[in-house]
């Protein structure tokens, strides 16, 4: 069983998984090519090589786990938390630890294998985020997981399997960087009694000049203080805490601007790998008044130095405003 | 100028470069180390460096000349400026102030192949003195709040040159990862009257399981909830807040626990990148009483995924215990 261990000076929670038995050897390589020579276990065709589904989207008539499914979600098949047994949490001394129980599952984004998000036909973007909502609703069934999140690495290097997919985490604890927005949001929000991230959406779309795209209901920009070059969010215009709880008729606006903002993405870095995470407020209702979700889209240009870990103070070459320029001037199908 | 922003959410401070105009081009290419024929930081090569800052040197040679053991330069293309006012401002919901700082390369040997895993003892000391001595030079400039003295070792870990040298940047801010060890440090005091560092401390010794290595004043060790793999810290065993303070004697028990540290390091690991890093309490703000100051050693063997930045939760696939055996025992088969 895993375990989730606690610093007790940054609070900040670490999983500690030696089952997976590590050897100094192993680590050794740091690139690791995807190999796409053999069999993918997420191509249509290839179910019996993956756990079991927990949802598919599929035609009519056909059975799970077989062939049929457009968008299809299975459990991670080296998960790092799972749904089984108790916290068991316990203290060691000054240290705190508890089992990492949890969900680990894999969305498979679409039965071809070399579909991608800016590539695939907005139907099929819209059901991706489907599959997403149905599946957290369903999770967020047990009272046990505080927080989750949707996870996409993409590229040589951050996955090892090219087929478009991206992974869906459920903690039992709320993880350190969403404390970290939730406290600051929390502060900024007992000072004004606003939400902070709306009123940067109102700044953003006054000044223009970090602004990406936006449709009706969204808006992608480059942050303010982008920790690294050509990272950007999308945000709903509107208040809403919870992702799981979109609107329908905000499902599609919602894959329009994520679909729009990886197609500029694709043409200004083509083939660039890339980070995604999209950040919902906790699952309780304390945190409605002052967390909006958000997806934070990060292409891996830069190498993270010594100093940037060491003191979580970051160094980006690019300003914003023009990472911003280049990303919506360019010219997208 | 560069620029610091604030992110409103984190409140973590980032320095924008933004002179340096980079295009999307400029990001397409791996960039190995530039491995010109002439190292700017091989002796006979000063000339390709700005003027040193301070150097040790055998008598009778010049600055900026051949002849120097460890030498101290600005860097040329620094992250910070040393001249200007901070002019802090806000814009909307937004912080800024200007990217006011110093920013300098301490080389630590005139020997291009060295590294801290072969020093002799006499020049790893001296390569400790230069930090000391350059850390009180500029804690005395009141507009910095914070100094850090840190290696990039190998380009994986973000080295453009292989000569063996490391940095230092002096922040008018204190960055947001010291901040929140301060701040759960003060916490941890509030409530125990102890320091959180010095009870860490005692528990790592009085297990045993997780130490690397000891001496009469430091201990190695790897921390309990380790976010990388042989992730490594050295710390002072005696209560001691600021790394300025450190005395001569200390100097040399720092010098032979870090060599034996990168060296067990650099043999179990197979000489991979690796960063470390000090850190002190704030300049001019002594944290007497909760703050301890410590080095973190980082080898940089993984990648660090979307759930990892997004979630600021680390994945860990190497417990402590096991790596501390790994790094103690070169026999230890897992």
């Amino acid at each position: 069983m895993p375990q989730l261990r606690k610093d007790p000076i940054l609070k900040q929670w670490v999983i500690i998984s030696p089952e997976r038995g590590k050897r100094p050897s192993d680590y050794k390589k740091t690139i690791e090519e995807p190999d796409d020579s053999a069999e993918c276990p997420f191509c249509e065709g290839k179910e019996h090589l993956t756990p079991n589904e927990t949802l598919s989207f599929r035609t009519a008539g056909t059975d799970a786990n077989k062939k049929g499914w457009w968008v299809r979600i299975i459990p991670d098949s080296e998960p790092i938390l799972r749904p089984e047994g108790e916290p068991g949490r316990e203290g060691f001394g000054m240290f705190d630890a508890m089992n990492s129980i949890g969900v680990h599952e894999v969305v498979i984004e679409s039965p071809n294998h070399n579909s991608r998000i800016h590539n695939a036909t907005n139907d099929q973007v819209r059901e991706i985020i489907w599959a997403y909502k149905q599946r957290l609703l369903e999770i967020k069934k047990n009272p046990s997981y505080k927080h989750f999140m949707v996870v996409k690495n993409s590229g040589a290097g951050l996955s090892n399997f090219t087929h478009s997919h991206s992974h869906i985490i459920a903690t039992p604890i709320i993880p350190k960087r969403v404390e970290e927005e939730i406290e600051g949001a929390r502060e900024y929000y007992h000072y004004h009694d606003r939400c902070l991230f709306c009123d940067i959406v109102k700044q953003e779309q006054k000044d223009q000049m970090r602004l990406v795209y936006e449709n009706d209901q969204f808006i992608v920009f480059c942050p303010f203080a982008s920790r690294f070059p050509f990272e950007m969010q999308i945000m709903p215009k509107s208040h809403q805490p919870f992702f799981e709880m979109i609107e329908n008729n905000l499902v599609q606006t919602f894959a329009d601007a994520l679909q729009n903002t990886l197609k500029r993405q694709e043409a200004v870095l083509p083939g660039q790998p890339y980070n995604m995470v999209l950040h919902t407020s906790p699952c309780s209702d304390s945190y409605k008044d002052f967390y909006h979700w958000h997806v934070e889209i990060i292409p891996k240009l830069t190498k993270v130095a010594g100093f940037e870990w060491g003191s979580g103070f970051y160094i980006n070459p690019t300003t914003p405003e023009d990472a911003a320029k280049a990303l919506r001037d360019i010219a997208i199908k | 100028m560069p620029q610091l922003r604030k992110d409103p959410v984190t409140k973590r401070w980032v320095i924008l470069l933004h002179e340096q105009k980079k295009l999307p081009a400029d990001f397409k290419i791996e960039h190995a180390p530039k491995q010109t024929n002439k190292c700017p930081f091989c002796p006979g090569n000063e000339n390709m460096t700005p003027f040193e800052l301070m150097s040790y040197r055998s008598e009778n040679t010049l600055p900026n000349e051949p002849g120097w053991q460890v030498r101290v330069i600005p860097n040329r293309f620094p992250a910070l400026q040393i001249e200007g006012d901070l002019d802090r401002m806000g814009l909307g919901v937004y912080d800024m102030m200007n990217g006011v700082g110093a920013h300098e390369v301490i080389i630590e040997s005139p020997n291009h192949e060295d590294g801290f895993h072969n020093y002799s003892s006499e020049q790893i000391s001296r390569v400790l003195h230069t930090y000391v001595e350059r850390y009180r030079d500029l804690s005395r400039d009141r507009r910095f709040r914070y100094i850090l003295v840190f290696k990039n070792n190998g380009s994986a870990a973000g080295a453009s040159l292989d000569h063996p040298h490391s940095q230092l940047i002096a922040t008018p801010i204190i960055p947001k990862r010291v901040m929140e060890e301060l701040e759960g440090a003060k916490t941890y005091y509030y409530y125990k009257e102890r320091c959180v560092f010095c009870d860490i401390i005692r528990q790592e010794l009085s297990q045993g399981e997780r130490i690397i290595h000891e001496n009469e004043s430091f201990v190695a060790f790897e921390p309990f909830a380790s976010r990388f793999p042989f992730e490594t810290w050295i710390a002072p065993k005696d209560h001691k807040d600021c790394f300025g303070d450190i005395d001569k004697g200390e100097i040399d028990g720092l010098a032979d626990i870090m060599q034996a540290t990168i060296k067990k390091l650099i043999k179990t690991l197979d000489n991979p990148p690796f960063n470390f890093i000090i850190h002190t309490s704030p300049c001019g703000e002594h944290c007497t009483d909760y703050f301890h100051w410590h080095i973190e050693i980082m080898p940089r063997v993984t990648k660090i995924a979307g759930f990892e930045w997004g979630s600021g939760f680390y994945l860990n696939h190497m417990s402590p215990e096991r790596a501390a055996r790994f790094l103690i025992n070169p026999n230890y088969k897992g």
